[in-house]
């Protein structure tokens, strides 16, 4: 196809970068919020670029120790979650598909009618109450499976030819030989997917940790971020971490608005997801893919 | 080798079903839900949630918030699939396309954050309306704004990652049928109404039917982090409300209840948008 450069090319292209702007413009403006002169930011001159360089912000929520701890919460419940995530999909796609192991049908059709039939949130709240997980980092953990990747994997699977695993089987290895040696090792595509869609999923989740914990101190990372820029209950202005402050130093942080305090702490805590989800766009397009496909 | 994930599930996800009779009952925590001393209550549940003064709200703001959704946010995907198709720099499709994955990728609590700060009085939006000379205040109390916003903020969210699929599905259309279309003489705009939209009709038929089919589902956690006391009026929508009214309020049986209905409803429509579908373009899910 030759390259003309038509009037309707380059409108399109001007479009597409209008639409490119239009996604970044809003992060980019709290980026260059969160890094100016706090007078100016009072003042709200600023839409394009920064005016003055100003990093106390940062410095300020650095020392947030609420936030590290959330975070580092987050970072158990999508470690934890992820592995069962994947544990729980393999164990159930494996079987369905070997074609000689009876019950396949009726498991099908129980795993199917969670995907459209559930009990809500109320039922669900009675149901940790009951077993005490209510409150715990148990009731982050558990739930632990999704039918929806079971599907996908079971799909990937299924294009697996069975004459590995029948030759495994007459070198008399059992199932789970077979599944470990020959199976997880061909489904890395597959548990890559599933793995990144875990990650991304439960490391932005919040509404059940909103539900299920009352207790602060174990919220994940989003869940504290809703309470400080939704709920509005954690004011930013009151961490005090600096003893040795100059008088100087004093004045400026006082005039740190909770605004820039907030504006510092969403890039803070978006930009490592921001940094390394171009790196994994391979994947998560195949994951689109894949699920796509599920019949 | 299954057993202990499918018990799990029997726990989790069949349990609660379970759970579901307390719609039917005056539940109070700690009554049992079967045996002789439940409380039960026939029908009560549903008939107050329909009669209820929120009721027809709730319905009403779902069903817009939901047709606002579609008509605006259901063909931004195809349109800038279709549009970064055209572009022949590899490396500049590529920055696009990542670019426009980037609000896929931040939480919605950030996203919702961000355009809170906004629309505040002090924000960016009045701000940048105080350049034009003019004067917008109390953005986040305007109940008649809250549809657009909450539209406005899925589309943006939402647009880049849907618009994989259709890309994908665009680029697995065969080359030829383009040289050959050229070779006859249609220009770019006729190759693409002729080759590319067909070849793309099953696709989009399909997300159409998902998105009827979802016309009651709306995106309740968006709403939750977006929504305050004052635009309830054109917020509240069957999940918030179940959450506000059923488990922050305490009012298990009605809050089960009210969510119950409208999953039944849901999924009549699921079953409806697909079997009228079958009949007038002969294609279906199933």
């Amino acid at each position: 196809m030759r390259k003309k450069a038509s009037l309707s090319r380059i409108v399109i292209a001007i479009v597409c970068s209008l639409a490119a702007i239009a996604t970044v413009y809003p992060m980019y403006y709290v980026l260059i919020m969160s890094i100016s002169d706090p007078m100016e930011v009072v003042k709200g001159n600023i839409f394009f670029w920064p005016r003055g360089l100003y990093l106390g912000s940062y410095r300020v929520i650095m020392s947030d120790i609420q936030m590290w701890r959330s975070a580092g919460y987050s970072v158990f419940y999508v470690a934890s979650g992820t592995l069962l995530m994947l544990l729980t999909s393999v164990l159930l796609a494996y079987p369905l598909t070997c074609p000689h192991l009876y019950g396949r049908k009726p498991v099908s059709v129980y795993l199917v009618i969670t995907m459209y039939f559930s009990g809500g949130i109320i039922p669900s709240f009675l149901l940790y109450n009951a077993l005490g997980i209510y409150n715990t980092i148990w009731a982050m953990i558990l739930p632990g499976y999704s039918i929806w990747f079971v599907m996908l994997v079971r799909t990937y699977f299924a294009t697996i030819p069975r004459e590995l695993s029948e030759a495994a089987f007459m070198d008399g290895a059992n199932n789970y030989r077979t599944l470990w040696k020959i199976y997880l090792p061909l489904a890395k595509p597959v548990l890559a997917v599933v793995a990144i869609y875990s990650i991304v999923g439960i490391w932005n989740s919040w509404f059940g940790a909103l539900i299920y914990l009352a207790d602060k101190s174990i919220h994940p990372l989003q869940l504290y971020l809703q309470r400080v820029l939704i709920a509005q209950s954690v004011d930013l202005t009151k961490i005090d971490q600096y003893t040795d402050r100059t008088v100087m130093e004093e004045l400026v942080r006082k005039t740190l608005t909770a605004r820039q305090l907030k504006y510092a702490m969403i890039i803070f805590v978006s930009a490592p997801i921001i940094m390394v989800y171009p790196m994994f766009q391979k994947h998560f397009i195949k994951g689109v893919m894949l699920g796509s496909l599920k019949g | 080798m299954m057993m202990p994930v499918l018990v799990i599930i029997f726990i989790f996800s069949y349990i609660p079903l379970f759970g579901l009779v307390i719609a039917f009952q005056n539940y109070v925590p700690g009554s049992d839900f079967f045996g002789p001393a439940a409380h039960w209550a026939g029908l009560k549940n549903f008939t107050a949630f329909i009669n209820s003064y929120y009721f027809g709200r709730i319905m009403k703001n779902t069903i817009v918030l939901s047709l606002m959704g579609l008509a605006m946010g259901f063909w931004v995907p195809i349109v800038f699939a279709l549009l970064v198709n055209e572009l022949w720099n590899a490396r500049f499709k590529k920055i696009i396309q990542t670019v426009s994955y980037l609000p896929y990728f931040v939480s919605m609590v950030v996203v919702a954050g961000m355009i809170l700060t906004f629309i505040a009085n002090d924000g960016l939006v009045p701000k940048m309306a105080a350049l034009f000379g003019w004067r917008i205040t109390s953005l986040n109390t305007n109940a008649r704004l809250f549809p657009w916003l909450y539209t406005f903020t899925n589309v943006w969210k939402s647009f880049g990652w849907g618009s994989i699929l259709y890309l994908s599905t665009i680029s697995s259309i065969d080359q030829q049928l383009y040289e050959v279309a050229y070779i006859d003489g249609a220009d770019r705009w006729r190759q693409v109404v002729h080759i590319t939209i067909p070849h793309m009709v099953p696709l989009i038929a399909i997300q159409l039917i998902f998105a009827v089919g979802a016309l009651m589902n709306s995106n309740s956690e968006l709403i939750l982090l977006m929504y305050n006391p004052s635009v309830y009026s054109t917020a509240d929508v069957i999940g918030t409300y179940t959450y506000r009214e059923g488990l922050i309020g305490g009012r298990f049986s009605y809050g089960t209840a009210s969510n119950m209905l409208m999953s039944v409803m849901s999924f009549i429509l699921v079953f409806a948008a697909n079997g009228i579908s079958r009949r007038v373009a002969d294609f279906s899910l199933w």
